[in-house]
């Protein structure tokens, strides 16, 4: 096992090479580059060729990658073109935000998806199945966004700021400043919505997936076994059952992860949080290419490891997968 | 027409097995057809796209007001005879907005998957029928792509090709999103043939003399075209959603070109004060994708039962 993780993690290594490689030449491919926007209207071309040389802008675009690749190596992921600060900074107070956000929205689509997915499959062709399968052809239809705003209309708007529609409060232990309150409370305030309107889509897909697999292995014989033996119908369910149909599940989730990256862009910008996503789409508007390739680099790196923790979350779901 | 008649359906056996001998067999083709007209997914999926794209095609009729024309004299006015969606902070006429809005994301929607479609079909029939290097090279690029979250890639690419208004706006949006999608359908096309491929009926066709070429168009891709047609259906609204993703982002078709995304973003802003300019173009969005996935779903269902 351990053999197997560890094998994994070196074949981890080409894949962000060729993600980050890609990024870094279709940045520079844009027409124009960020020194532009720093110097502002009144530049000289000589401050810019100044500029560009402090930077290696200068230099050949596979050099630049080099360069980058060379002092990352030292654990230095670059200065911020725009802002002066460091990349890996950044990364780190936002990282927090963006994590809390994924976990919580795949928390949401969990906690509707199981059980609906059940009672979809065990009472199947019945009034709850229908309506758990119409509800989840509405989740799959609607972009985050428009979730988000249905939110924003009903606890915002309606309820009167029952939860607020903007901002963010940090954990205690992940605030960046020095003078800064961090909530318990006020953060799961700010959270909650972001993470249902990211969490609903997934939802529906997952039931859908779930109802799927469960009518499949309600039908085998060991279940029929099972209930045979004299088992009561939750352990059949809940340890037979579903414990099985889990694991194609676990696949899509693992592959859901780019959409959730991809969502958190959307639902950080609507509800304007902190996150990485705000992070990236910010620093990719505006060239910044130290940003980006920072966001580049911890997106490939999130991807990859989520999909090595799917594969060894198969071998918890079903033993006999094994790894050696 | 001809060359769908030999598509091979997996439920073929089974229907004909269970159908009166008496019953004169019909084509697969026509039984697909019978499946999709029964089911009511379909059914509701496909008036809805139809609708829409009725709404699109004339727009300029249906629409009662000009979707850019401001009115600085009826600014946020509540839904109302004249103006039946109220109108924006410019005095847009809502309504109008929406249905000239429709274009773009029809637009989007179905030129995007269509040239996927026509760069990635080859690309899969080749490399699955060649093998070899060839394979090799085209599906490590495509395993590249992939390993992109979607929205990412999507997202650089429109930077890349800097947004702009109008068609050549649109067509920037198409082709990004077509970039993103080309190796849904490469995969696809790839793993049919590598199965078809074995069947007696090529290994017939090769010792007849039949070309390459003629092979792979001819008996190859028909029967591989179920699997196409489905995901096909349900692209159109995965599009529609990344077109407007992107437009909300600012990185669409740019204004004054309407467009629902970044109808939706610019009204969120008023969202306390005038709810419903962010309402409906919302709705236009999930209207429009609903009744793609349903459309899509109930074609699944038609073509292959057993993926139900």
């Amino acid at each position: 096992m351990r053999i197997y993780i560890l094998r994994r993690l070196v074949a981890v290594v080409p894949t962000i090479l060729m993600i980050t490689l890609v990024v870094f030449v279709m940045m520079r491919s844009i027409p124009g580059d960020p020194v532009v926007a720093l110097l502002g209207d009144a530049f000289t071309e000589e401050d810019a060729a100044k500029v560009r040389q402090e930077y290696g802008l200068d230099k050949p675009i596979l050099a630049q990658y080099g360069l980058w690749l060379a002092k990352l190596a030292q654990g230095d992921w670059g200065t911020s073109i725009l802002s002066g600060r460091p990349v890996l900074k950044d990364v780190l107070v936002r990282l927090p935000v963006t994590l809390e956000l994924i976990v919580l929205s795949m928390a949401v689509a969990l906690a509707i998806a199981i059980p609906a997915a059940i009672i979809g499959a065990l009472r199947q062709n019945t009034w709850a199945d229908y309506s758990a399968t119409t509800v989840a052809m509405i989740g799959v239809s609607i972009p985050e966004f428009f979730a988000g705003v249905l939110l924003l209309l009903m606890f915002s708007v309606a309820l009167h700021g029952t939860l607020p529609s903007s901002g963010w409060v940090y954990l205690p232990g992940t605030c960046p400043m020095v003078v800064c309150t961090g909530s318990v409370w006020a953060n799961m305030m700010h959270v909650l919505m972001p993470a249902i309107a990211l969490g609903i889509g997934r939802a529906a897909l997952l039931t859908r997936l779930l109802r799927a697999s469960m009518l499949e292995v309600i039908r085998t014989e060991y279940i029929t076994t099972a209930r045979a033996k004299g088992l009561a119908e939750k352990p059949v369910v809940l340890k037979h059952a579903l414990k099985n149909a889990l694991i194609p599940t676990v696949t899509v989730m693992g592959l859901q992860v780019g959409f959730l990256i991809g969502g958190a862009i959307v639902v950080e910008t609507l509800f304007a949080m902190p996150g990485l996503g705000t992070f990236g789409i910010d620093a990719i508007i505006a060239r910044d290419y130290q940003q980006v390739q920072g966001f580049a680099l911890i997106t490939a790196f999130a991807f990859v490891i989520i999909n090595l923790i799917v594969d060894l979350t198969y071998s918890l779901l079903d033993p006999r997968i094994r790894y050696a | 027409m001809s060359t769908l008649r030999n598509v091979e359906l997996p439920v073929v056996g089974e229907l004909v097995d269970a159908a009166p001998a008496t019953e004169r067999s019909e084509s697969p083709l026509a039984q697909a057809l019978r499946r999709l007209r029964k089911s009511k997914t379909a059914l509701c999926g496909g008036v809805i796209a139809m609708a829409l794209v009725v709404v699109a095609i004339f727009a300029d009729v249906l629409a009662p007001h000009s979707p850019t024309a401001s009115d600085q004299n009826h600014t946020f006015e509540t839904p109302s005879r004249a103006y039946p969606l109220g109108t924006d902070q410019l005095g847009r006429d809502m309504l109008s907005r929406l249905i000239h809005g429709s274009r773009i994301s029809l637009a989007v929607g179905v030129a995007s998957v269509l040239l996927a479609l026509f760069v990635g079909v080859p690309l899969g029939l080749v490399a699955g029928f060649y093998g070899g290097r060839l394979d090799a090279g085209i599906m490590r690029l495509m395993d590249l792509i992939l390993a992109f979250p979607i929205y990412l890639l999507a997202i650089i690419l429109m930077v890349i090709f800097t947004p702009t208004a109008g068609l050549i706006g649109t067509i920037k949006v198409v082709g990004a999103i077509a970039i993103v999608r080309i190796p849904i359908y490469a995969r696809l096309v790839r793993g049919s043939v590598l199965s078809i491929k074995e069947k007696e009926y090529i290994e017939a066709c090769r010792a007849l003399g039949v070309r390459d070429r003629s092979i792979l168009f001819n008996h190859v891709l028909p029967n591989s075209l179920a699997p196409i047609i489905v995901t096909t259906t349900l692209g159109i609204a995965t599009s529609i959603i990344v077109e407007a993703t992107l437009a909300f982002l600012g990185l669409g078709t740019q204004p004054p070109t309407p467009s629902w995304g970044w109808d939706l973003k610019a009204n969120v802003a008023f969202i306390h004060q005038n709810p419903w300019l962010a309402l409906f173009p919302g709705l236009a969005i999930f209207v429009t994708v609903l009744g793609f996935n349903l459309f899509g779903d109930g074609l699944r269902d038609a073509l292959d039962p057993r993926m139900k």
